[in-house]
Parts: C-alpha cells; sequence; structure tokens
C-alpha cells in the first residue's frame, strides 16, 4: 500500500534543513565577529554530532569521529597546498577521503558491537592522532598544517569571515541534507538493527549493508566537519582530533537527544553557546557537559529533542482526553 | 646492558601500577559489565586527597594514602549503589554515567585545586647501589606496595567467601542471584574496590610522576590499552599485560623514541580487539 512511505521525510528532518537554510542567512545579517565565530563553532559541532547521530541509530556509539574530522581535514587543506581550492572539489574530497577509508574499516569494525565497538572507535583516534604526529612530512607532524592558501568559488576567494562562514552553513546544510535523507530512508532498517541486530537479521535484513552505509556517510559528515574546522582555525592540528572531541561531539548528540535529528543540532548549539559564554571559565563547562550527561542518563533519556516531544505530547494530550476516544492513545501504546 | 637493565627496573614498575590500575578497571568490566569511563578520575582524585591530606592536614603520607583509598572507594560504592545501579544493565547509559563523573571529577579538581600541578613530592628519596645500578628508592617503594596490594587483591578474589561470591556474579549473574549472592550489596563493593586500588595508584604515583586535573586521561587510555591486551574482564590477564605494557612503554623510550612504542601498542590493542576480543589471555567472561 504505503511502500515507500519510510523513505518519507517527518516534520523534524524538514525542520533540521530549514534551520541550516536560515543560518545561511548569518553572514549577511550581522558583522558581529563573536557571534560569527560562535555560529560558526556551532555549525562545526552541529555537523560532527550529527556524525556520532548517523551511529547512535545503529546503537553504536563512535569515539572514530575526531579521527574521520582529521583525515576530511588533512586531506582538503593538503589539496589546498597542492593548488586545488575550488570549494566545489575540496568539499566532495573532505567527505570522500574518510569516506573511503571507512569502506575497509567498516569490514573490520563493524563486527564488534557495544563496549567492544567503543574501545575499537577509542583507539582508533588515539592510532590516527598519534601516526599525524609522527609523519611530520605529510602533515606537518607536531606544527600541524598552516598557512594554506583559502579555498575558492569558480575562482572568487573565500578568505573573509564572511565568506568562511557562509561556506560553514553551506557544509552544515549539506551535511543535515545526506543525514536526513540517510535516516529517514533507512529508518526501519536502523531501528531493526537498533532494536535487535540478530533477529533483524535472522528476518532477511542484510544488516551489514545497512551498518556499513551508515558508518561510511557518518565518515564522510565528520571529514567535512573537519575541513570546516581547519577551514575556521586556519590550521589542522592533531589536537584538534583527540578523545576530547570525541567526548565532546557524543555529549552534543547525548544531551541533545539521540532519537531526533534535532537532537544533536540542539545538543551542540546550547552546548557550544554556553561554553562560549562561560568565557574565562571556559575549563568549567567540561563539568557542566558531566552534569548534564548524568542528568540525562538518569531523567531524560531523549535528550532535550526527547524532553520537547515528550511536553508537547502532554501539552496536546488533554484535548485529547476531553474527547471520548480519550483510551485511544493508550491502546496505540500498548500495540506498539 | 646497563641502559637495558635501568630500563627494565622503570618498566617493572610502571607494569606493577598499570596492573593495578587494570584490575579495578577489568573487575569493573567483570563483574557489572560496565566500562568505567571515571577510572583515571578516581585515579587523580585519590591523587589530590593524599596531596591534601599531607599538605593541608599535615598527615603522613602513608596515612594519606589511606585517606586516598577511603575517599575514592566511598565515593565508587556510593555512585554505583544509588546512580549505575538503576541503569546497570545499558551498557550505553553506563559509560555515559561514568564519562559524566570524570567530567564532573576533573572540573571538580580543576576548581578546588586550580591548574597547576602541586607541590607534591614522594616522602622517600635517594637511590639504592646495587653493584654499577642506582635504583630510585620511591621507584622500589611503589613497586613493593603494588606487589603487595596485587598479592592482597588476589587472595580476596581467589580465597575469600566475598571473591567467590563476586566471581560467581561475574560468571552469571542469574543463576548467582538465585544462589543468594546479593548484587545490591556486591556490586557497590567491587565498584568501590575498584575505584579504591585506582585512588591507591593515584595517590602512590602521582608524587612521583605529576598531579594534576587531568592526570586521569593517559590513565584512562592504559587501562584500555591494558584490559584489552589482557582480555576485558580477565585478572590474571590484566596483571601480565600490565607488565607487557610497562615494559614495551620503558624499552620503546629508551631504544625507538618518540611515540613509536605507544603506536605499537595501540596498533596491537586494534588487531587483538578485531581479530581476538578476548584478549591475550582471557576467556570471554562477558558479551558486550
Amino acid at each position: 500500500m504505503e511502500a515507500r512511505s519510510p523513505s518519507r521525510w517527518g516534520a523534524q528532518e524538514w525542520a533540521a534543513v530549514a534551520m541550516f537554510l536560515a543560518v545561511l542567512a548569518v553572514p549577511w545579517a550581522t558583522d558581529d565577529l563573536l557571534v560569527q565565530s560562535i555560529v560558526n563553532r556551532v555549525l562545526i559541532g552541529a555537523m560532527a554530532a550529527l556524525s556520532v547521530f548517523i551511529m547512535l541509530r545503529m546503537d553504536l556509539l563512535s569515539f572514530a569521529t575526531p579521527a574521520f574530522m582529521a583525515l576530511g581535514g588533512y586531506a582538503a587543506v593538503l589539496l589546498t597546498m597542492h593548488g586545488v581550492t575550488e570549494v566545489l572539489l575540496i568539499v566532495p574530497a573532505s567527505f570522500l577521503v574518510p569516506a573511503l577509508v571507512a569502506l575497509p574499516l567498516g569490514a573490520l569494525v563493524l563486527r564488534l558491537r557495544g563496549v567492544y565497538f567503543v574501545l575499537v572507535t577509542f583507539v582508533l583516534t588515539e592510532i590516527l592522532q598519534l601516526v599525524l604526529f609522527m609523519t611530520p612530512r605529510l602533515t606537518g607532524g607536531a606544527d600541524g598544517l598552516a598557512g594554506f592558501p583559502a579555498p575558492t568559488l569558480l575562482g572568487t576567494e573565500l578568505s573573509d569571515a564572511r565568506s568562511v562562514l557562509a561556506l560553514a552553513a553551506a557544509m552544515a546544510l549539506l551535511a543535515a541534507v545526506i543525514t536526513a535523507a540517510l535516516t529517514a530512508h533507512f529508518r526501519q532498517h536502523f531501528a531493526a538493527i537498533e532494536e535487535n541486530e540478530v533477529l533483524a537479521e535472522s528476518l532477511g535484513l542484510v544488516v551489514w549493508r545497512y551498518k556499513a552505509m551508515g558508518f561510511v556517510v557518518a565518515a564522510g559528515i565528520a571529514g567535512m566537519a573537519g575541513f570546516s574546522l581547519g577551514n575556521m582555525l586556519l590550521t589542522v592540528h592533531p589536537t584538534s582530533f583527540g578523545a576530547q572531541q570525541a567526548v565532546d561531539t557524543i555529549v552534543y548528540a547525548i544531551i541533545g537527544g539521540r532519537g531526533s535529528i534535532l537532537g544533536p543540532i540542539a545538543g551542540a548549539s546550547l552546548l557550544v553557546t554556553v561554553s562560549d559564554f562561560l568565557g574565562n571559565q571556559g575549563q568549567y563547562a567540561q563539568g557542566l557537559f558531566g552534569l548534564l550527561l548524568i542528568l540525562v542518563t538518569l531523567v531524560a533519556r531523549g535528550g532535550i529533542a526527547g524532553a520537547v516531544a515528550a511536553l508537547a505530547r502532554r501539552l496536546r494530550a488533554p484535548r485529547a482526553a476531553a474527547g471520548p476516544a480519550a483510551a485511544a492513545p493508550e491502546a496505540a501504546r500498548g500495540g506498539a | 646492558m646497563h641502559e637495558f637493565l635501568t630500563a627494565g627496573i622503570i618498566g617493572i614498575s610502571l607494569g606493577a601500577q598499570y596492573a593495578l590500575l587494570a584490575l579495578g578497571f577489568t573487575l569493573i568490566f567483570g563483574i557489572l559489565g560496565v566500562i568505567n569511563f571515571a577510572h583515571g578520575g578516581f585515579y587523580a582524585l585519590g591523587g589530590y586527597v593524599a596531596y591534601a591530606a599531607v599538605s593541608q592536614a599535615g598527615l603522613p603520607f602513608p596515612l594519606a594514602v589511606l585517606a586516598a583509598v577511603v575517599a575514592t572507594a566511598a565515593l565508587g560504592a556510593l555512585y554505583e549503589r544509588f546512580l549505575i545501579e538503576r541503569l546497570v544493565d545499558d551498557h550505553l547509559a553506563t559509560m555515559m554515567l561514568t564519562l559524566g563523573l570524570y567530567l564532573v571529577i576533573s572540573t571538580g579538581l580543576l576548581a578546588v585545586f586550580g591548574p597547576q600541578s602541586p607541590e607534591f613530592s614522594f616522602p622517600v628519596q635517594g637511590t639504592l647501589r646495587a653493584g654499577t645500578l642506582y635504583l630510585p628508592l620511591e621507584n622500589l617503594v611503589v613497586l613493593a606496595v603494588c606487589a603487595a596490594a596485587i598479592g592482597a587483591l588476589w587472595l580476596l578474589i581467589y580465597r575469600t567467601d566475598f571473591g567467590r561470591a563476586l566471581r560467581a556474579l561475574a560468571d552469571d549473574r542469574k543463576v548467582a542471584t538465585t544462589q543468594g549472592m546479593r548484587p545490591g550489596l556486591l556490586f557497590p563493593l567491587a565498584f568501590g574496590l575498584a575505584t579504591g586500588l585506582a585512588g591507591l595508584t593515584g595517590a602512590l604515583v602521582t608524587p612521583i610522576l605529576a598531579l594534576s586535573p587531568s592526570a586521569g586521561d593517559p590513565v584512562l587510555v592504559t587501562s584500555f590499552l591494558t584490559v584489552i591486551l589482557g582480555g576485558l574482564g580477565s585478572i590474571a590477564g590484566a596483571v601480565v599485560a600490565a607488565v607487557i605494557v610497562g615494559f614495551v612503554e620503558a624499552y620503546a623510550s629508551v631504544y625507538l623514541g618518540g611515540s613509536t612504542g605507544a603506536l605499537i601498542l595501540f596498533v596491537t590493542v586494534l588487531v587483538i580487539l578485531l581479530a581476538r576480543p578476548t584478549g591475550l589471555f582471557g576467556r570471554e567472561i562477558r558479551g558486550a
């Protein structure tokens, strides 16, 4: 009947894309450098958190996001240093390089689940960081890569603050569209894997194919975030891609809510802004993240997005209860 | 030859510290199935409690170490009892709870003690001369205490009813519970025992190495490496793997330099995780 309905976008996917569309206007709406800097970091955090979100859809917690960010960031920067500055080439490259690495890597690591997957992705991030430090000829080693030429769009240099932010917003929009398309198209497949992978497989779902697809796309989106970070900082450096960043992106996704694409976006927006407002006390942001993480885990498993959705349901509930169909929601829940 | 022996002594001393840390980590995983991201936090906390006990309260160092053990064990047991316990079977939730605790502990230490490393030195100084070898006394003391603690832990786990109960819970929680083991009591005790070991290590070692609010970061990474190498949940494996990690680190820093040793360890661990997730010496204690 409605065989294609699973791939249809819901309100949340549209809302996510609309938000990033609106952000495209920010570079022209304000000249305030502080606002521009916060928005830029929110966009990068949101992209990285979307990558974590995709993996969480399959019940996999990944600490490898910074590793893929590094691959995308270094690949794009190395391209600009070798004369390729066209964003229409380097943005796809920042997606494709980590995605291509993730494909064979996925064949190895996606067999692991639960804590073993967590540990293997943690180890991957540590290894890549060590490799970056130990290959000074290619990656600049402990100095990182700096002083690379600004990216260009069809010959126009994107070097001023406004175009850097516009590029970040465009990449974030692209990341949101890709994430929305992937998670909406495979909503049921991912849900089946999240719920019970063994059962899904025995019912005929080729689990490996969907997990690989999710892993590859998550890697690519992380790669774009990595390039965006390098473009904002004007440098790529191994210390930008360590366990600390893995923790931050996971915190964005979990506190924002792993159940909806709006979750990681909300989490990154809120937490990046809050840590910015802490200013000089910035080091205390980690403690706040920790408290929120504990709180969300104990009392609001759906994170911010889940709590807002629950609140909206509760506000709507009294009206439904007034009607004769008061029992219907209960029945629906029981049948689900 | 001389260099070789000196590195060997450093290696075994490192190995003993790592063993204490890894034992706590692997106990928590083996018995509760929880990955304790806060393990490094308890290590740093132990260091600071000992430091505060010596510098503020004027306690002698051994009592300060004891205070660190008690404080970290109590915090661990309470955190398990009141928070982790509720979600103990949800691996993602327990990881988030321990990760959150780690962020809170390290930020708390930063807020109370500031970012600078405090002046905290080991009370026993000097070197022991054996032939042409000079052995730093502080390392020997740490080695002796760690060895004693490992021995005591072994006795506790394999020679007492408490240890038998813990091993029963690790083997099969359902059966153990029906046989009368009480997870509600034993889980907090096991967690506290493990975090107390991390606090003990921190109190002993940070005066020699360095004390800082983020001192736990490398500790967590080393604990990961060690327990994966030895087999998650395996007690004997953790000790053997800790000694291997200690030796590799010591010899690599002398003969290879830089981060080559670390890279070798990480790649080995990656291969082990992919090919034999039960580790070099372990059997699978618990499915992921």
